[in-house]
């Protein structure tokens, strides 16, 4: 990803707008007993556009901003989304990404990883109250709505982000043949 | 040149987990820094609006979503209610009761709140926590308000939660349901004292521990919060506030105590206003 000022706004403002969206619609809004976290699909969809330090300058961010807000613990969430845009950023590095399902299924398989992530970071800090078994749910849950949001994000940010991408093809009106005389 | 590239981007890498782990290890366990006070003033107006234009959207996600539950909920409702109707009549002989005796004894205060020195504040949720690891909320009232860290938060159902942090214009309220949250609390009749903690990932259902195993505790009844108070030391929370009703009670294996589950009376997943206590004394 060619990051010029201009591209620079635009992510500022697509993690600000994410997070603003996850504190105030996101979290507040349960389906079959559990809210949709579109961070990690941010995070990940960034990855996959832009590549490893994109995804985890990205996710250190975003997670900075959320735990900011919430008046958490500094670097939680930064820890676990940096790592969840790295691994992404890592993928798209690596492989080419041939089928429109691979996004969702990659945003579906890290947001599980970074579900997995948050438990750990919070049993590295001390966990004082007994956990359910519903906690799995959550996860698991959490997991299959990002498979479906990130449809709509993933796509979304490859349009907002067309500009700085590499390997973007450009898209170019075709001009109709003129036919003289016509 | 790639592999200046590489070099480049594993030391970014290093430098963000060092710095994650850094910020954990200097932000745990404190309250909220300056960054975190400074960032959160700044953004609870635009949190504010965002919260406003996305009401309708919430609404009719949680419509369908409540429609979908209607159906089972409606028969375990009907249940509750005849259940209700009955404990209605006593109550009303109790309430009876104890009006002729706060006559006699020139008490002004109601059970919980009525008459008592605090000072509730309407707040609206502007933010609510992703993950299940904390339930905390954002609401867009704070210390301009007269809101102070330790105040309780009530919902019309009741207890919700207490201030944990505060800004000039927004407070974060960390919910009952959090890891860290434990409060004392009583089940009535009876009033055998507990603890509740909750139990993470399933906002609705608490455990009340530490209590007897010979006490006899069933489902149905009622648990408020004790207030208790010892010299210079008192509960944060007033007594008297519902808290949840017993759903179920188990006698831990080898131990002297048991465990009793309750449901909480506020909606804690689906909580758009609440009210904040300001300026009472604790206990």
């Amino acid at each position: 990803m060619i990051v010029t000022p201009q591209i620079f706004i635009r992510l500022a403002a697509i993690g600000i707008v994410a997070v603003l969206l996850q504190l105030g619609f996101f979290s507040r809004v349960e389906l079959l007993h559990t809210s949709a976290d579109i961070l990690p699909v941010v995070v990940v969809s960034l990855g996959l556009l832009g590549g490893a330090m994109t995804g985890a300058v990205a996710g250190f961010s975003i997670g900075l901003l959320v735990d900011c807000l919430l008046v958490l613990p500094l670097g939680r969430a930064s820890l676990v989304l940096l790592g969840v845009g790295y691994l992404a950023g890592l993928f798209r590095e690596r492989f080419d990404i041939h089928s429109a399902l691979v996004p969702p299924l990659i945003c579906m398989a890290l947001t599980l990883l970074g579900q997995l992530g948050y438990a750990a970071v919070q049993v590295m800090l001390g966990v004082d109250a007994p956990v359910s078994v519903l906690v799995v749910r959550d996860m698991v849950l959490k997991s299959v709505f990002a498979f479906f949001l990130a449809w709509p994000i993933y796509f979304g940010l490859r349009r907002v982000l067309r500009p700085a991408l590499v390997d973007e093809p450009k898209v170019t009106r075709r001009r109709q043949p003129t036919v003289l005389g016509a | 040149m790639y592999r200046k590239q590489v070099r480049r981007r594993r030391a970014v890498l290093t430098l963000l987990i060092i710095g994650s782990f850094l910020l954990l290890t200097l932000t745990y366990g404190q309250s909220s820094g300056g960054l975190q006070s400074g960032v959160s003033s700044v953004f609870s107006p635009l949190q504010t609006v965002a919260d406003r234009a996305l009401k309708p959207a919430r609404d009719a996600i949680s419509w369908f979503d409540e429609t979908f539950e209607a159906r089972g909920e409606n028969s375990r409702l009907r249940d509750e209610l005849a259940r209700e109707r009955t404990q209605a009549v006593a109550g009303k002989e109790a309430l009876q009761e104890n009006a002729q005796l706060r006559e006699l004894l020139g008490l002004d205060q109601g059970p919980a709140l009525a008459g008592s020195p605090y000072d509730p504040v309407t707040a609206r949720v502007i933010a609510r926590s992703p993950t299940v690891w904390s339930s905390k909320l954002t609401i867009d009232a704070g210390a301009g308000d007269g809101i102070e860290v330790n105040d309780p938060v009530i919902s019309g159902d009741g207890l919700v939660g207490l201030v944990s942090s505060k800004q000039g214009g927004s407070a974060q309220v960390t919910l009952i349901t959090d890891h860290t949250s434990a409060v004392s609390a009583k089940v009535l009749p009876g009033g055998v004292q507990g603890v509740i903690r909750p139990d993470i990932g399933d906002p609705e259902d608490l455990i009340l521990d530490f209590i007897d195993s010979t006490r006899d505790v069933h489902s149905g009844q009622a648990v408020v919060t004790s207030g208790w108070r010892v010299e210079d030391f008192a509960s944060l929370f007033p007594a008297g506030l519902p808290v949840g009703e017993v759903t179920r009670a188990s006698v831990v294996e080898q131990e002297a105590s048991q465990q009793v589950h309750l449901r909480p009376y506020a909606d804690i997943a689906n909580l758009d206003l609440v009210q904040v206590l300001t300026g009472g004394t604790r206990g």
